[in-house]
């Protein structure tokens, strides 16, 4: 650590490399806090965990008992063991009993992007509601028509404030802060949609996952996905060079590569319901049997929904962007995590050894900033693994039941993981207990001391 | 989850492939990995066993790639490459687990001649529909699903189709209806149902075999002598896969290689649920506040190919899981 802070002195380390080295040995040194420990007033299991994305500072939890919970993570409220551990209760928690709190489980709670004055959580008892959190009233509250799963807002968005709320229906609604009411609903998958996700790299694109297993990119200036991810479509590697790749997608005849340009195009086709990308489909030649599906005229834009492509065999439970927007990661009740080029749309191949994933529940994972590492709640461990090549490195274990949430904390290289046992964990780099006990030591009682 | 490091031998070479006699007597203790996808592959191949009942060629499960060779993100990668070659073809199994089958490409062009000259024998309607869909759909779509639409435009390329050639199609064994969605079609192996059968049963008897001992481990040369009653396949096959799969590790003891049960076994409960839901059989309802499990009508008379127990743990498992997920609070 010396040698490389005397490297950057003398200039043979720039800033960000040396940054990036102290983060990822700080990472690899993560285990359970020894002097950290959040008291969770929780009594049912923790759904959902954020930390603020402004300042840090704040984490904001979500359970199944219908509380939510904000704690500072900077500032311990009281001290325990001789000083040396740090108890961060809850600064404030909203439950059943607050006049206008949810009534059934909390699934989602996210902080409004823009600054912690306001939060949001989703519950399954149908409302999306939002939050003062100075006054801890509800603002504004919707009314979907299913289980909320997972609600999610643009960390970018500069021109809009919607709420991208994903529930057991078979659309996505977007619901609007600033007029109280819904701006539009998207439509395209099969089955509820347990995961939402804004784009890290665009204000307008949405990615949701569905419980069919599609995972489908949204712009929301348009109508219709403008891809969906199919887990037949794969590339070797990051990315290929320009040829392999016209070469792979001359081999792979895709309906979603013909959704993809049709949108894209957006001509005005003739609405009998032929158009140039789907010729495959229309095939004149020899009776053809619909069994049973009707034949409709549609919009080009929403021809995406006749594209079955499916990205997991299961439901797809958990997606996270990277923070850079160019991968996206998604675990599926498969149990298989899946690495996805954002701008080829192919399955990258990487293969994490993942033996179980908790099928029933969503299931949050965490990304590091230079996306390395991600971690991934495999029932009661957390494990991180090497993004790039899938093997794991390091194995959390700590709770006494499965786990449902994560959320890594790139200031401080901290972790929070919340699970079915009601606690949230904080995993830290170990730290030096005789930096702590230097300053708490009182009197040198020593025979030669003055 | 953690292996033991394998130990890794010096690869076979491959001309010793064409040797079947030799390959067979040698241990798994010895080519346990190998450092090639297409090496392990041949190799594993050409140690396929012998099943005298039913005629069948050589294919290899996908979780027996992940057992032999070390980096599993390789394995996927040279695999996708293999495929888009046409070197050989990936075959989603039904055996409930997100099993893949993997078999090269003449053997599997041999298979389909072998059903088609059944057939042809039975007289059963005409069979020019193989030939198109030889000619056609093998050659053109790699993956292992193809939708209803799909199929009736590269089959129209040879000439005029009518459903009778897709029943065909379906009746030699070479697609079947995937369960979730009407208009998808699985590839599959024609014949090899029994072979899947036991299958499944040789991997409950040889967790099963590891589970009665006390501390749930065994050497690996005794273990690899026993023949399992209930399946056709021998010993390595299975251990392979499941070693893959992650039911079973290697570990070291000083001289020699014993194979242990993995920790965490699963409930009888969840697993029977997770293999339905992952064959097709069973969706999860999410109508009024509890999960309802609903059985696919087109799935009744598969219950009836389901094994005994398996049928028994599997409504075991639906009864409980329903009166668990009535009571569990998510």
């Amino acid at each position: 650590m010396w040698k490389e802070i005397g490297d950057r002195e003398m200039g043979k380390i720039r800033p960000n490399s040396f940054s990036s080295q102290i983060k990822s040995n700080r990472i690899s040194n993560l285990q359970l806090s020894n002097n950290k420990d959040i008291v969770s007033p929780h009594r049912g299991s923790v759904n959902s965990l954020q930390v603020d994305l402004t300042e840090g500072r704040y984490l904001l939890s979500g359970a199944s008992d219908a509380s939510a919970a904000v704690y500072d993570v900077q500032r311990a409220t009281d001290y325990e063991g001789n000083g040396l551990i740090a108890k961060h209760k809850c600064l404030f928690s909203v439950d059943k009993q607050h006049e206008k709190g949810h009534k059934y489980a909390i699934s989602s709670t996210i902080w409004y992007p823009v600054d912690t004055g306001l939060f949001v959580t989703g519950s399954y008892d149908h409302y999306v509601k939002v939050w003062d959190t100075n006054t801890t009233q509800v603002v504004m509250s919707f009314k979907m028509p299913g289980k909320v799963y997972r609600t999610a807002m643009s960390p970018l968005a500069t021109s809009h404030m919607l709420i991208a709320a994903g529930t057991e229906d078979v659309q996505v609604r977007l619901c609007d802060i600033a007029s109280g009411a819904f701006a539009h609903t998207l439509s395209g998958h099969r089955d509820g949609v347990m995961t939402v996700e804004w784009s890290t790299s665009s204000e307008w694109v949405l990615i949701t996952g569905g419980c069919d297993g599609a995972i489908r990119f949204w712009d929301i200036r348009r109508a219709g996905c403008f891809l969906v991810l199919d887990q037949s479509q794969s590339q070797l590697g990051r990315r290929p060079p320009v040829l392999a790749r016209s070469a792979a997608n001359k081999v792979n005849v895709s309906k979603s590569l013909s959704a993809g340009q049709n949108s894209l195009g957006k001509q005005r086709a003739p609405q009998k319901k032929v158009s140039n990308g789907h010729g495959m489909k229309q095939s004149t030649i020899g009776r053809m049997p619909t069994n049973g599906s009707v034949r409709q005229r549609l919009h080009p834009g929403m021809l995406s929904i006749q594209d079955r492509a499916t990205a997991h065999y299961g439901a797809v439970t958990g997606l996270k962007v990277t923070d850079d927007g160019m991968y996206l990661l998604s675990a599926g009740s498969d149990s298989r995590i899946k690495l996805w080029d954002l701008e080829s749309g192919y399955n990258t191949l990487v293969n994490f050894e993942v033996v179980r994933l908790q099928t029933s529940k969503a299931i949050q994972l965490a990304i590091s900033q230079d996306s390395a590492q991600v971690f991934v709640p495999c029932m009661t461990v957390v494990k991180a693994f090497d993004v790039w090549s899938g093997k794991m490195s390091l194995t959390f274990r700590g709770h006494y039941e499965s786990v449902n949430c994560c959320w890594f904390s790139s200031q401080d290289q901290e972790l929070y993981t919340g699970g079915n046992d009601r606690q949230i964990l904080v995993w830290s780099p170990c730290q030096l207990i005789t930096d702590d006990t230097d300053a708490g030591r009182t009197k040198d009682e020593d025979n030669w001391s003055d | 989850m953690e292996k033991g490091k394998k130990r890794i031998r010096e690869n076979e070479e491959i001309d010793s492939v064409a040797d079947t006699d030799a390959n067979n007597s040698i241990s798994l203790d010895q080519n346990l990995s190998f450092s090639d996808t297409l090496v392990a592959l041949q190799m594993m191949r050409a140690q396929f066993p012998q099943i005298d009942k039913v005629a069948i060629q050589p294919f290899i499960l996908q979780s027996q790639l992940y057992s032999s060779v070390k980096d599993r993100t390789q394995v996927d990668r040279e695999l996708e490459s293999l495929r888009r070659d046409k070197v050989v073809r990936i075959f989603k199994l039904n055996t409930g687990q997100d099993d893949h089958g993997i078999m090269f490409l003449d053997d599997y062009l041999k298979q389909v001649e072998h059903v088609v000259k059944r057939m042809e024998e039975k007289k059963q309607g005409d069979l020019e529909v193989f030939k198109w869909f030889k000619a056609h759909v093998i050659e053109s779509k790699l993956e292992p699903s193809i939708g209803h639409q799909e199929l009736y435009a590269l089959l129209s390329l040879g000439g005029r189709v009518k459903d009778e050639h897709v029943s065909l199609l379906i009746n030699a064994g070479l697609l079947t209806r995937q369960l979730i969605d009407p208009n998808m079609y699985w590839f599959a192996i024609p014949n090899i149902g029994s072979i899947l059968k036991g299958l499944s049963q040789g991997r409950k008897e040889l967790l099963s075999l590891l589970n009665r001992r006390r501390y749930k481990e065994m050497m690996l040369a005794p273990l690899e002598k026993k023949r399992l009653r209930l399946s056709p396949l021998d010993m390595r096959f299975h251990l392979r896969d499941l070693i893959g799969s992650g039911h079973i590790k290697t570990g070291h003891t000083p001289t020699v290689l014993n194979i242990r049960l993995m920790e965490d076994p699963r409930t009888i409960v969840t697993q029977s649920c997770d293999v339905a839901i992952n064959a097709g059989w069973i969706v999860l309802d999410e109508r009024r506040s509890c999960r309802r499990v609903s059985l696919i009508r087109s799935c009744m008379p598969l219950m009836s190919y389901l094994r005994g127990d398996l049928r028994c743990s599997f409504t075991f498992g639906v009864v409980a899981y329903r009166s668990a997920e009535s009571y569990y609070q998510s």
